[in-house]
């Protein structure tokens, strides 16, 4: 599986034209063709493509991602150490937890939020509480994420000074105290979350409403509420839990997407985030870099996947019955 | 019942994120002696790659690496060769011989004694084989380079070159004894280098900032602003954001920021200085000659009558640039006075659009020759204001008959579909104004190879001779006279249209000081050494 998903990304990414060699800063009459050509040489540019993917699989099994094609030669997944100790850090490594934790924490208020709304919907079907959160949670699909974030940017940032611009540490933020330093992050990060966090409380909230508005007419709601309990107790006790199973799939399937940032959220809040890299490494013909990202993408996709049916099985005594029969 | 609860939450998050930060009035104005310390930020849309200039290849890197290391010779702020660690050179009579004479008592910023071994090797590097840079065909012209003592460095050539003082200008000197055992292309004194010059590396956070701090050893003297910041923020709209809130001192705007934003609100008047210079490049129409009809001089003379330049410029970079009418920086040397750009003359055009053979037989608005309109495709790549130009020009040129379409394509297929292969019919593309005016790269007939630079297939003999004449004369007299020569033909033949050259726009916080007016023709920057920042409008740096 993963043989087949790498070998298409690889083919599909050199099927774009041009190579690292073309980049807009290598066109300058200084750079002569021959030396471009003894650069693709040295990348193995030059040869057949099976072969530039035979190449590419024997590293990969070893877990070898390689180095940047960029002049900077970075390693592309993890640090390396050379004779005198200094430690360059990996591109990956460098992106990811910024990333993951931005993603992390917009899922997790996306989650919460969208149940919450979700239930408040259902439970006053077609009352004004239920139209204005729709009304709400489309806006914030609709809205264009990076204009939203310009204004929220130029509102909480310059008018008031209430939140920093962009970036994720203040100037000083070397000399600060620990929990300032944790204040200061947290400032940093309040913008970027909430703009992306926005654009997925409209799906997901509108998912749970419709469950809950399936589960709410089924028959052993009506016994619950025919055995005299509380309208909290039949919602929140009986109904929600039935209407949380099909999120597990959801939560599953959102694994992979935990890796990649947004590109354009990333540049504005000057981020720099897996979305960026991946962006800059397409646009640069960073194929070590782009075959990289992928690859652990994709591992992450299957994984996901599996958490989701696991998950499945684990909450829903009918799904495990009928793996067992 | 709920919005109890959303209530407290936006309380809670207002009292968490009351900031501390009090709105400083500054006073700029008055006059300030210049004085040491402080910290200038700046914001950079891309990180840096490679502090070793001769790997790195992109404007990010090289704007911090010049910072940090020397030159032999550099360009003064007239655009003219002057000494940087050389203190003078000297050039034999045959013209094939450079020597450079090197100060006395230089060093680098960890102590060691910087001599003509060290320029050595840096030669020895660019011209290895196995160093990956693309900038080594000019030092591999070099027939024979000697160390006749530690202050001299003398270069042979196999015959005279004349580019070669540029290229000593553009070559940044690295230490030998740090890497003389090193791979060039590895090696972490890329990110972690000693070098010269009036700063060195104090801090780099990838992909959030880097800073230099004033090196006490530099060469060149202390400079006056201690540390230099960059931040790296790709998207200059944040950037804007972070300069109107004060945050950085300096950055790169475009014409509507300049033009319009800054002008029409008081407070950032009060702030912010604007600074515009000509910038380094030009942006051009090329026609590929070996096209129908635009091998005929007559249509390319007649599509240059038919565009108003001035509109372009008025329109795209709200009056901010200039027309050019050779390739080269107005006001320098190498630029001929005499020329002017073709006028906007819409029956000139049609003149000799008639006298080239095109009429409209068929009465649709369209010229036809041969039964055949005349209909061609401009290319360009992803940049607004090439598309902005290209749809001024396809306007003018269908008043005079002409069908224009339009097609704007990433830049890498750019390159390798269409520029390569010859595949188009014209281009906008932008080229440097070049600080040498040796341009046989982009103008000589031999150089139209697949991936060489003369791709629009640009072909005259009197052309040819003149620029390999300009190669082989170092006298810049001598020089000029063929390069004025060079440029009145060139316009005369029009293979490529100037549009315009664009001004770098520059706003800064008018806590920097020290600026140079009026601006010289290298730019605000070349004296960036003697800016200062008087203590009493520095930003508050114990509170940040």
């Amino acid at each position: 599986m993963l043989i087949g998903i790498s070998l298409i990304s690889f083919f599909i990414m050199h099927l774009a034209p041009g190579d690292i060699t073309a980049s807009e800063s290598a066109f300058n009459p200084k750079a002569s063709e021959e030396s471009r050509q003894k650069l693709r040489a040295l990348y193995n540019l030059d040869k057949p493509l099976i072969t530039q993917y035979g190449l590419w699989l024997k590293r990969i099994v070893k877990l070898d991602f390689g180095n940047s094609f960029a002049s900077h030669q970075r390693p592309v997944l993890w640090e390396t150490k050379d004779d005198k100790g200094n430690v360059t850090k990996g591109m990956i490594q460098d992106a990811l937890p910024i990333t993951l934790m931005i993603n992390l924490i917009g899922l997790i208020i996306i989650f919460v939020l969208s149940i919450f709304l979700g239930v408040v919907s259902a439970v006053n079907q077609n009352r004004w509480p239920d139209r204005l959160i729709t009304v709400i949670v489309f806006i914030g699909f609709a809205i264009p994420g990076f204009w939203l974030a310009l204004l929220l940017m130029y509102w909480t940032g310059v008018t008031h000074s209430w939140l920093p611009i962009s970036g994720l540490h203040s100037a000083g933020y070397e000399k600060m105290g620990q929990i300032a330093q944790y204040l200061d992050l947290f400032k940093h990060l309040i913008l970027p979350v909430f703009v992306s966090s926005l654009g997925g409380l409209a799906s997901i909230s509108l998912y749970v409403r419709n469950g809950m508005l399936d589960v709410l007419q089924q028959e052993f709601i009506t016994t619950a509420r025919a055995k005299g309990l509380t309208e909290n107790k039949v919602v929140y006790g009986h109904a929600l839990r039935n209407t949380l199973l099909p999120l597990i799939t959801i939560v599953g399937l959102s694994i992979p997407g935990l890796i990649g940032g947004s590109v354009i959220g990333e540049s504005i809040f000057a981020i720099s985030g897996m979305g960026k890299l991946f962006f800059d490494a397409v646009l640069m013909r960073d194929f070590p870099v782009v075959m990289g990202i992928l690859t652990i993408g994709s591992v992450l996709t299957l994984f996901g996947n599996l958490i989701a049916d696991i998950g499945y099985a684990w909450a829903d005594p009918r799904i495990r019955r009928g793996i067992t029969n | 019942m709920y919005f109890k609860y959303i209530f407290l939450f936006f309380v809670l998050l207002n009292l968490t994120s009351c900031s501390d930060k009090k709105e400083v009035a500054y006073n700029y104005d008055g006059t300030f002696n210049s004085e040491k310390g402080g910290t200038l930020i700046d914001a950079m849309s891309g990180e840096p790659s490679n502090l070793i200039s001769m790997i790195a290849g992109d404007s990010a890197s090289s704007a911090i690496s010049g910072n940090i290391f020397n030159k032999l010779i550099k360009y003064d702020k007239n655009l003219e060769l002057a000494p940087e660690i050389a203190e003078k050179w000297t050039i034999s009579s045959d013209q094939k011989t450079i020597t450079f004479y090197l100060k006395k008592n230089l060093k680098w910023s960890d102590g060691h004694d910087l001599t003509s071994e060290d320029v050595f090797f840096t030669w020895k590097l660019v011209t290895d084989d196995k160093t990956r840079t693309p900038y080594g065909s000019d030092y591999k012209l070099v027939d024979r380079a000697e160390v006749p003592d530690l202050h001299t460095f003398r270069v042979v050539y196999k015959k005279a070159y004349a580019p070669a003082l540029d290229s000593w200008a553009t070559l940044q000197i690295l230490p030998k004894h740090i890497l003389k055992d090193e791979d060039i292309n590895r090696t972490f004194f890329s990110r972690k280098p000693v070098g010269s010059s009036y700063y060195k590396l104090a801090q780099w956070v990838n992909g959030e900032k880097l800073t230099l701090e004033a090196s006490p050893s530099s060469v060149m003297g202390e400079p006056n602003i201690s540390n230099l910041t960059s931040r790296f923020i790709p998207d200059t709209s944040s950037q804007f954001l972070e300069l109107i809130a004060d945050n950085i001192d300096l950055m790169n705007i475009n014409p509507i920021q300049f033009a319009r934003v800054i002008p029409s609100k008081p407070d950032l008047k009060n702030k912010l200085a604007l600074y515009k210079e000509l910038g380094n490049s030009y942006t051009y129409l090329g026609f590929n000659s070996k096209h129908l009809p635009f091998n005929d001089i007559k249509v390319r003379q007649a599509i240059n009558y038919a565009i108003d330049k001035q509109e372009i410029i008025d329109g795209v970079l709200l009056g901010l640039g200039e027309p050019v009418a050779s390739p080269y920086k107005p006001g320098t040397r190498w630029s001929n006075r005499t020329l002017h750009p073709y006028p906007y003359d819409k029956n000139q055009a049609l003149k000799l659009l008639r006298e080239a053979g095109f009429n409209d037989t068929n009465h649709d608005g369209i010229l036809e020759k041969d039964g055949k309109p005349f209909t061609f495709e401009i290319l360009t790549n992803q940049n607004k204001q090439r598309e902005m130009t290209a749809v001024l020009i396809q306007r003018r040129l269908k008043d005079v008959g002409i069908d224009v379409k339009i097609r704007v394509i990433e830049w890498a297929s750019f390159v390798n579909q269409f520029i390569k292969t010859g595949d188009f019919d014209a281009v906008i593309l932008g080229w440097s104004l070049s600080l040498d005016p040796d341009q046989y790269n982009i103008w000589h007939s031999s150089q139209q190879k697949p991936g060489q630079f003369n791709f629009i297939g640009y072909n005259n003999k009197e052309v040819d001779q003149l620029l390999e004449e300009g190669r082989t004369e170092l006298n810049p007299d001598k020089r000029e006279k063929i390069y004025h020569a060079f440029s009145k033909i060139l316009l005369r033949d029009s293979p490529v249209i100037y549009l315009y050259a664009g001004y770098g726009l520059t706003a800064m916080s008018k806590r920097i000081k020290g600026i140079e007016s009026p601006t010289p023709p290298a730019g605000i920057a070349y004296n960036s050494y003697e800016w200062f920042i008087p203590s009493t409008v520095r930003r508050n740096e114990i509170a940040q």
